[in-house]
């Protein structure tokens, strides 16, 4: 992994409980698809570089949040730091889906006073005979939230790089445009580092006074 | 004095020092370019174009008559403890309490820059092989007078070779060197201080810098400040590899020290309300309990060298999970196991270096040494030493915040909070004994391998695996202070019944 990348984005991965995050994450941060996966306990991390346009990396980190009712206290601390983020549902179960309002609700009330550019994924579309969730009502559903709307396999290995990628791309936007700006004590987005650009005027200063050498 | 001159933060210097190797020096010297140099201009904007240690052991002897100005300088501000045995790296399971237990973490601010000068300590130590310093000495000559001459600095003899050295340490080197042992105490101690007030440079964050920044903020930092470091360099690649606190943030340890935090902070305030609401017999009570786990937590048998020199592999695995079936959490220290076997298995089968169980290969191994060490350089050995004790201690500490989770969240279990701390203490011994002994196998690798080596190439590296070894098992010990609030509410809501948050 390079240290070099323009800005670097905290994105938090929530849904019911096995809906798959964890397995889309690591699809994505490792590359492979883990058949079996325990719970996940509280909150866990995962990065990634994502070049968006050639040479234009940003940094993903990626908080992959348990489902489970019992963490929620722990995840909720997160929704504030977190400038995206991918609700997940899984599309074989209708449960998961009816329960994506209350997900948005949950973090409507703790993100304030920021916002989560959010992203819904129905996942598990490899499992597309066992289909409880058209295509149509979930699309429907983003589009009353204002979210986009992508059908993904962690096993499959489909439309996960996309779901990320889209998403850091238009949050990207958002920042370029200055609709989401880099403040003070709030990680959601923070500024990179570009290689051999010196930084400060200070070292101008100091390097061209060392130099004397 | 130069170090008025070189005040910015150290990552500035770092920085601009490289460029001023990039001007200057790598002209002539093409060959300073060589990637076996960088963790060394990683560490220390030193001007020279070779390996920067020569001077160092030079700067023990000449100032060994100056340093006791400076020392007193340093003991009005701080004075340091002198308890600790003076018998070398053997005992680093001492220091690196008293290192630890005294929220050394700090240490790491001033990452490699301190490296450097630890060396000097690490001199008297024993760690080098004194034979070698004589030879260094005459070159340290040489490059002292060419440096004071680089710098234009109004410094002279001895000091003149700090000049060159990372700013923030500049200061705290000139403690450092008045004596082994001490000096590593006072690193633990002091650094944080002695950069707050020796280093301007260190304005903007000085807030952080004080005993009530956390250990994550003061890791952050540090992090950063190598990573805008990298970023200003052009080989990144290469020399991320020794940057640990950039890989214990890749291992997602930052992260995880975080999260803990959080929970470790929430729990505390809830463990103030609830003494706060309690009076009399029943707060007497708790506040006895709560004393008992503090005591859990005091790492009083730390120090204790019933400790066996070196335990098979199987031993620290069984140990670590043994410890954790006892505290009745579902979460389970496999990758902790996996990372370090790891690391013992790259030392065995890439250096073909015998672990010591298995000693009767080794005359077999003997012959294929040789030619497997040349493979991998002293350079390769410590940058992988450099990354598993990040790793190890990245995963120790996803371990505890882990168990901090499902201690608070987790389903009720058959364990008092007490047995709990007791199980979590030992632990943190087990782990930070594990990080000693690993470290000392990679220093014999790096031993081993660099045998032809001159000892101001070796001996940094070998000093930057002990530094990072005792920097790890100090935050795993302020990672496991994190966990007493959390034991604490833990035991107060058993207690009371009071319904789980």
């Amino acid at each position: 992994m390079e240290a070099i990348w323009l800005y670097q984005f905290r994105l938090i991965v929530i849904g019911d409980s096995t809906v798959g995050k964890s397995c889309l994450i690591r699809r994505f941060t490792e590359g492979r698809f883990a058949q079996v996966s325990d719970p996940t306990v509280g909150v866990d991390f995962f990065s990634r570089l994502v070049e968006i346009e050639p040479g234009k990396r940003i940094k993903l980190q990626i908080w992959d949040t348990a489902g489970q009712e019992r963490f929620r206290s722990i995840t909720r601390a997160y929704y504030r730091n977190s400038v995206g983020g991918l609700l997940l549902f899984d599309i074989t179960n209708r449960r998961s889906f009816q329960n994506v309002h209350e997900w948005l609700e949950e973090t409507k009330v703790h993100v304030q006073p920021y916002q989560i550019v959010f992203v819904l994924v129905g996942h598990k579309c490899d499992l597309d005979t066992q289909r409880q969730v058209t295509r149509h009502e979930a699309e429907k559903l983003a589009a009353a939230y204002g979210m986009k709307y992508i059908e993904t396999s962690a096993r499959d290995a489909i439309n996960v790089e996309k779901a990320f990628t889209d998403l850091t791309r238009d949050i990207y936007e958002l920042v370029k445009r200055g609709d989401i700006t880099i403040q003070e004590g709030w990680e959601g987005v923070k500024s990179g580092f570009v290689p051999n650009v010196v930084h400060s005027s200070e070292e101008v200063v100091k390097s061209e006074r060392r130099c004397l050498c | 004095m130069s170090d008025k001159d070189d005040i910015e933060t150290p990552v500035i210097t770092e920085a601009s020092s490289i460029l001023e190797d990039g001007n200057c020096e790598l002209a002539p010297n093409p060959e300073s370019a060589e990637q076996s140099a960088k963790p060394e201009v990683n560490s220390e904007p030193v001007v020279f174009t070779r390996k920067r240690p020569e001077s160092r052991p030079s700067i023990d002897l000449e100032t060994s008559e100056v340093l006791p100005v400076e020392a007193s300088q340093a003991a009005g501000k701080e004075t340091v403890s002198k308890d600790v045995p003076q018998t070398g790296w053997g005992y680093w399971g001492s220091w690196g309490k008293s290192l630890l237990s005294s929220a050394s973490a700090t240490v790491a601010t001033v990452g490699q820059g301190i490296s450097n000068v630890i060396e000097k300590a690490e001199t008297s130590l024993g760690i080098p092989s004194p034979s070698e310093i004589s030879t260094e000495v005459k070159h340290a000559t040489g490059e002292t007078n060419a440096k004071d001459n680089a710098n234009s600095s109004p410094m002279t003899g001895p000091f003149g070779v700090f000049s060159t050295i990372s700013t923030a340490v500049q200061t705290t080197g000139r403690s450092v060197i008045s004596g082994g042992l001490d000096a590593l105490e006072f690193i633990g101690k002091k650094t944080m201080d002695v950069i707050a007030e020796g280093d301007p440079g260190f304005k903007r964050t000085k807030g952080l810098m004080n005993r009530n920044s956390t250990l994550s903020q003061v890791l952050r930092e540090a992090k950063e400040k190598e990573e805008l470091w990298t970023s200003n360099e052009v080989t990144v690649e290469t020399d991320k590899k020794t940057h640990y606190g950039l890989l214990f943030d890749e291992f997602q340890g930052l992260s995880h020290l975080e999260a803990l935090e959080m929970l470790s902070r929430e729990s505390e305030m809830k463990v103030k309300s609830i003494l706060n609401s309690l009076s009399g017999e029943e707060l007497e009570t708790l506040k006895h309990e709560l004393e008992q786990l503090k005591e859990a937590f005091s790492l009083a048998e730390f120090c204790e060298e019933e400790e066996e020199e070196k335990e098979g592999d199987e031993d620290f695995t069984k140990e670590v999970t043994e410890l954790f079936s006892q505290l009745h959490v579902s979460s389970k220290p496999e990758k902790l196991a996996r990372a370090r076997n790891n690391a013992y298995e790259w030392m065995s089968t890439s250096l073909g270096k015998p672990l010591e169980e298995k000693e009767e290969g080794e005359k077999q191994l003997e012959t294929e040494k040789t030619e497997q060490i040349s493979k991998n350089s002293i350079e390769d050995i410590h940058a992988f030493a450099i990354r598993s004790l990040a790793e190890l201690t990245a995963c120790s500490i996803e371990l505890f915040h882990k168990t901090a989770a499902l201690v608070l969240h987790g389903q009720k279990q058959e364990v008092t909070a007490l047995e709990r701390s007791r199980a979590l203490s030992q632990m943190t011994i087990v782990l930070c004994k594990e990080l000693s002994s690993l470290s000392k196998e990679f220093t014999t690798c790096l031993t081993t391998a660099g045998v032809n080596e001159k000892a101001d190439i070796l001996n940094p590296l070998i000093t930057a695996v002990f530094l990072e070894a005792s920097n790890s098992a100090s935050y795993i010990q302020d990672a496991f202070q994190l966990l007493l609030p959390v034991l604490e509410i833990s035991l107060i809501e058993n207690k009371t019944e009071l319904p789980e948050a």
